[in-house]
């Protein structure tokens, strides 16, 4: 997945935010997962296509930290998200999985 | 109700099918629902007509005219005089739930698949990425259905209500011919579907014979199930289906044979005074065909009828609501001085049905509690 690519996740899933962490479920994979803070505000902005490029730059005007260390957490997580099948790396709205 | 899987579930409100293999998390999620007052598990009524003429249903006697109420659930009339909530008003209604914090969504009845619009409601809480459950006997689950159903990739799956190992047992608490295997077929077809099933037994003085046939065929076709043994008077006032409720040599021979198995080991303390209440009011709630507001499915006591108000007003704002939430344990005279709480299910289904007061007690779950307390100082664990 490169930096350009758009992402977006996967638009169907139920999800609740709880406090600052968000509670996702897959009922396909019947797995439950809890995103921490950061994370929650990636799920947040993937409501709609981004770039890694794009979520740098938006967390970069929400958070005090290097660009370079963002993009490596940006990077990492999203490929952690995409692990999980949480997020659809073609940036299309998949919903009937 | 007793899990026999693991389930993170206190309550019929907290069971959740499907994720059983989650439960820690399912539990701190409600435990923050709880402390939040978010109504994050919402059972929806979305029917009163059923197929099917359970003798021990706790809507109202399928097989007499629908005539009384019961005051405190702060209806004017029979459930049958009452206009259901129209399909425009449900889907409005679910927007207003996931507004409001709702995550866990379950849509019951009566019998849910006999609600025409049924896949539009699931389509609506598809589109608000809401998790939904159906409760649902299982018998309108005809070649298509479970396919149809098993597309939404919000479905959870099916918590499906089972009343005997046999199908003359179950047949005669139906009074359906034929629901038995009806029921079985449709299951299969969900799990063939891919849509996750729990099964519930229900006991009652007409299946308590089968209880250990039942849980060995859920067992065997590996099918994770509950069970449940609390029988309550109905929602209108009338209190036919106790006359199914198991008696007591009947508890006592299931606890000491079948059930032993899934009762919790060893003595338990009464828990925490902080601990006492449940999640009802806090983290569920339950809203009646006709948009009645009520604290959870089990609990006929209105805040309010959505009709009214806005749901999220009832929730925050109601007299019902917040005095539940204010109640302590002191507040419960017969629970407060019990020795037994340790090993009760706490049942306020039970107790507003039985007295008529969320804070009274139902005498069968006070001998449940005192019975399983009983054996566990047998055991000497």
């Amino acid at each position: 997945m490169s930096e350009d690519s758009a992402i977006r996740r996967i638009g169907s899933l139920p999800f609740q935010k709880m406090n600052e962490e968000t509670l996702v479920v897959d009922p396909k994979t019947r797995e439950v997962h809890l995103l921490n803070a950061t994370a929650s505000r990636v799920w947040e902005l993937l409501a709609r296509p981004h770039t890694i490029r794009d979520l740098v730059g938006s967390l970069g005007r929400e958070f005090d930290a290097p660009e370079e260390t963002l993009r490596a957490d940006v990077t990492a997580l999203v490929s952690e998200l995409a692990g999980k099948g949480l997020i659809d790396p073609s940036g299309w709205r998949k919903d009937d999985r | 109700m007793i899990p026999r899987d693991g389930s993170a579930a206190r309550c019929h409100d907290d069971e959740v099918v499907g994720l059983d293999s989650a439960a820690a998390l399912i539990r701190t999620a409600q435990t923050w629902a709880h402390d939040n007052l978010v109504p994050f598990n919402v059972s929806l009524e979305t029917t009163l007509e059923c197929n099917i003429r359970c003798i021990h249903c706790y809507n109202f006697d399928r097989d007499e005219p629908r005539a009384r109420t019961r005051h405190a659930c702060g209806v004017e009339g029979a459930p049958s005089e009452q206009r259901r909530l129209s399909t425009d008003e449900l889907l409005a209604l679910i927007g207003d739930l996931r507004a409001a914090g709702c995550m866990f969504l379950s849509l019951t009845g009566g019998e849910v698949l006999t609600h025409p619009d049924l896949f539009a409601l699931l389509e609506r809480a598809r589109e608000l990425n809401l998790a939904v459950q159906l409760l649902t006997n299982g018998t309108m689950l005809r070649p298509g259905i479970a396919g149809k159903l098993a597309r939404f990739p919000n479905l959870l799956g099916a918590s499906v209500s089972l009343y005997g190992a046999t199908a003359a047992v179950h047949d005669a608490i139906t009074q359906v011919p034929g629901s038995f295997q009806r029921t079985w077929d449709g299951v299969e077809r969900l799990r063939a579907a891919g849509v996750s099933v729990r099964l519930k037994f229900i006991v009652m003085r007409q299946n308590a014979h089968e209880t250990e046939p039942m849980m060995a065929m859920a067992t065997g076709r590996d099918f994770p199930y509950s069970v449940d043994l609390t029988i309550t008077a109905r929602h209108d006032g009338t209190d036919g289906s106790l006359a199914a409720r198991i008696d007591g040599p009947q508890l006592e021979s299931l606890y000491r044979g079948a059930l032993r198995p899934l009762l919790p080991p060893g003595k338990r303390p009464p828990p925490p005074a902080e601990t006492f209440n449940c999640n009802c009011a806090r983290g569920n709630c339950a809203i009646s065909a006709t948009g009645e507001v009520y604290p959870c499915i089990s609990v006929p006591w209105s805040a309010g009828n959505v009709r009214d108000r806005p749901f999220a007003k009832i929730w925050r704002d109601s007299p019902v609501f917040q005095r539940i939430r204010g109640l302590t344990l002191a507040d419960f005279p017969k629970c407060a001085p019990c020795p037994h709480r340790g090993h009760c299910t706490h049942d306020r289904g039970a107790a507003f049905n039985a007295t008529g007061d969320y804070t009274g007690a139902d005498p069968f779950v006070c001998e449940t509690a005192a019975l399983a307390h009983r054996l566990a100082d047998e055991s000497g664990d």
